[in-house]
């Protein structure tokens, strides 16, 4: 049986195809141009030419875009585009970290609840609903006023109020694939519970919880922004999008360039964030296998 | 090891019950199999033959369902009470499951080969190369072409003929005593359904596996069976010997059953249909449960008739058993010929 192990690759996997389909999609494909254009400017942000974010100039002081500032400056000096740059690191992992956490909460709690329906299913699904009764972003905000103002705390925050939508879409994809053939035919081979989530369940499940996820980064972020507009997030003088927009609002008419590059990348970021997942949205959808 | 006088399977007064349901929707099922041996159980959409199944694998959902009354020894256990890990162990191991939709019977997320490969690691705690020698091996034993590509490949990939393939390699992969087929070949086109009932037939033959045959097309049970079970309403109408049950069906059920059956020739007229309807579950009547489709039934049939034995194993549960003629009265059953 040696044969078994240098058994010729598969020509065409599923993943190949949803790739494929995806590449099709110019507005999918703008999206991860949008976004991966950020996560490496974020990335390589100590190693761009551009001053250090914290740097004040004091010669240069609300200066409008210029060769030297091609961004600007801000009320005490300090380079925008600096600021822009450091500023995308606080928002993607923001975006990302609070995503991380409500999947590592939402998925196994939507998952047991599916899964053994019952007691569990219906404490677990009573605290969902109560939690999505409050409107996301005023959940996070209390939340984060609740922890203290920090970006870690922010990021907690987020993650907490967005878990609810992870749970209830982990849960309902659950009871979907429960109904399959294949969960039936597990149980037949005598697999475990365990077995049958780790393989059976939890992969099935898997390509709308990507599409929600990848959405909820763009709601992530602007509620980071939000946070960090009301204080809440990132503190000074570290950069972020939203506590540069907090500033910038007190002079918006002398220095309108603080407020337009924050509120430009948010959009940007968001946009390309939401494109991409409605992309995967199609290119996943298992009507078109 | 259990004594090996025992059949391998025996089921008696199995009842089982849906939630708050006034009658029993699989009543009073009794069953024997012996190594080696087929039996094909017939009926109806609802008559109960795939929830018999069901109780018998453990996979009824328990609740809605009920288990009212009876025992299945299998190996010297009795598999309607037994713990659910016990349960789980004899699974896929000593029985197993072929399902009818190959389609949706296997995980679209893992490659066929692993899917056979865990129900071995399951089992035989092998490792992970032992077991997919293994798969390939059980590939090859139900003559999938080129198993060695296939064994990497997703079920989407292959046809419904491979894929049922595919399940019958992943129930045989542990060699089990019994197998339990719920309709395995309704959901493929008729020549693949011959090679795939061939290859059961093979494999039974090879392994001494007992086979439990689930199916409403005649056709198969001819092809397939040792011994047949009939199944109307929850109750096994007729058993026997499946050469007993076609030569001189008995009970006016297997009687339709069989005239119901379009064969090839010249057309003699329309196909026999029987007329009326499977009482529904909340008004079952209390006699016997054929009487409202009954052309003999008279007012003894007000009182359920036992199955009872006519000899070489052959039992009808009909008042009117044995019959002495079936001509004329399928007149009367079947309509204008």
């Amino acid at each position: 049986m040696t044969a078994v192990t240098d058994a010729p690759a598969v020509p065409q996997r599923p993943r190949s195809r949803v790739w494929t389909k995806l590449r099709a999609n110019p507005s999918a494909l703008l999206g991860a141009v949008l976004v991966i254009f950020f996560v490496v400017v974020a990335i390589l942000a100590p190693l761009l030419p551009i001053p250090g974010p914290l740097e004040t100039d004091w010669l240069a002081v609300r200066k409008p875009p210029s060769a030297a500032h091609p961004f600007g400056t801000d009320e005490i000096g300090r380079d925008v585009l600096s600021r822009m740059v450091w500023g995308a690191q606080a928002s993607l992992l923001a975006g990302v970290v609070s995503v991380l956490i409500a999947l590592a909460l939402g998925i196994p709690l939507g998952v047991a609840a599916g899964y053994a329906r019952g007691w569990t299913d219906a404490v677990i699904s009573r605290v969902t609903e109560a939690l999505l009764a409050a409107p996301f972003l005023i959940l996070a905000i209390a939340l984060a006023a609740f922890l203290g103002p920090s970006l870690t705390n922010a990021m907690i925050a987020i993650g907490l109020s967005a878990m609810p939508v992870f749970i209830r879409l982990a849960r309902g994809q659950t009871m979907t694939v429960m109904t399959e053939d294949y969960v039936e035919s597990a149980r037949a081979i005598g697999l475990s519970h365990l077995a049958i989530i780790w393989r059976y369940i939890l992969p099935n499940i898997f390509p709308p919880l990507l599409v929600q996820a990848t959405l909820t980064v763009a709601t992530a972020i602007i509620a980071e922004a939000s946070l960090s507009f009301l204080g809440l997030g990132q503190q000074p003088p570290s950069p972020s999008w939203g506590s540069m927009l907090n500033i910038a609002k007190n002079f918006l008419e002398q220095a309108p360039w603080m407020a337009m590059w924050p509120g430009i990348a948010i959009f940007l970021v968001v946009l390309g964030f939401n494109l991409l997942g409605d992309g995967l949205r199609d290119a996943l959808d298992p009507r078109d296998h | 090891m259990p004594d090996d006088a025992a059949p391998l399977l025996e089921v008696t007064d199995l009842s089982i019950r849906f939630g708050k349901a006034p009658t029993n929707l699989v009543d009073g099922v009794s069953l024997t199999l012996e190594r080696g041996e087929t039996l094909c159980i017939v009926g109806e959409s609802g008559c109960g033959k795939s929830l018999t199944a069901l109780a018998l694998m453990g996979l009824l959902p328990m609740p809605p369902a009920r288990l009212m009354s009876g025992r299945a020894m299998f190996e010297g256990r009795d598999l309607l009470h037994l713990p659910i890990a016990e349960l789980k162990d004899i699974r896929g191991d000593r029985m197993a499951m072929i399902f009818q939709e190959p389609m949706t019977s296997l995980n679209p997320a893992i490659k066929v080969g692993e899917q056979i490969a865990e129900a071995v690691r399951r089992h035989r705690g092998a490792s992970h190369e032992e077991a997919r020698a293994r798969a390939l091996e059980m590939l090859m034993r139900v003559r999938i072409p080129a198993p060695e590509k296939r064994l990497d490949e997703y079920p989407h990939q292959m046809s419904g003929g491979m894929r049922q393939r595919a399940m019958i390699a992943m129930a045989l992969a542990n060699d089990p005593a019994l197998l339990i087929a719920d309709e395995p070949t309704t959901a493929l086109d008729v020549t693949v359904q011959a090679q795939v009932l061939d290859l059961m037939r093979n494999l039974q033959a090879e392994s001494n596996a007992a086979l439990i045959m689930i199916t409403h097309d005649l056709g198969v049970v001819a092809e397939m069976a040792d011994k047949v079970a009939v199944m109307y309403a929850g109750r096994i109408v007729e058993a026997g010997p499946v050469k007993a049950i076609f030569d001189d069906p008995q009970h006016p059920y297997t009687i339709g059953l069989m005239s119901s059956m379009p064969d090839l020739g010249p057309r003699g007229g329309r196909l026999v249909t029987i007329p009326g309807v499977v009482p529904p579950a909340d008004a079952m009547p209390e006699g016997c449960r054929f009487a409202s489709r009954c052309p003999f039934a008279g007012p003894d049939c007000a009182e359920a008739p036992p199955l009872s034995d006519f000899g070489g194993g052959h039992r009808v549960a009909c008042w009117r058993a044995p019959l002495e003629q079936a001509a004329e009265p399928l007149q009367t059953l079947g309509g204008a010929r």
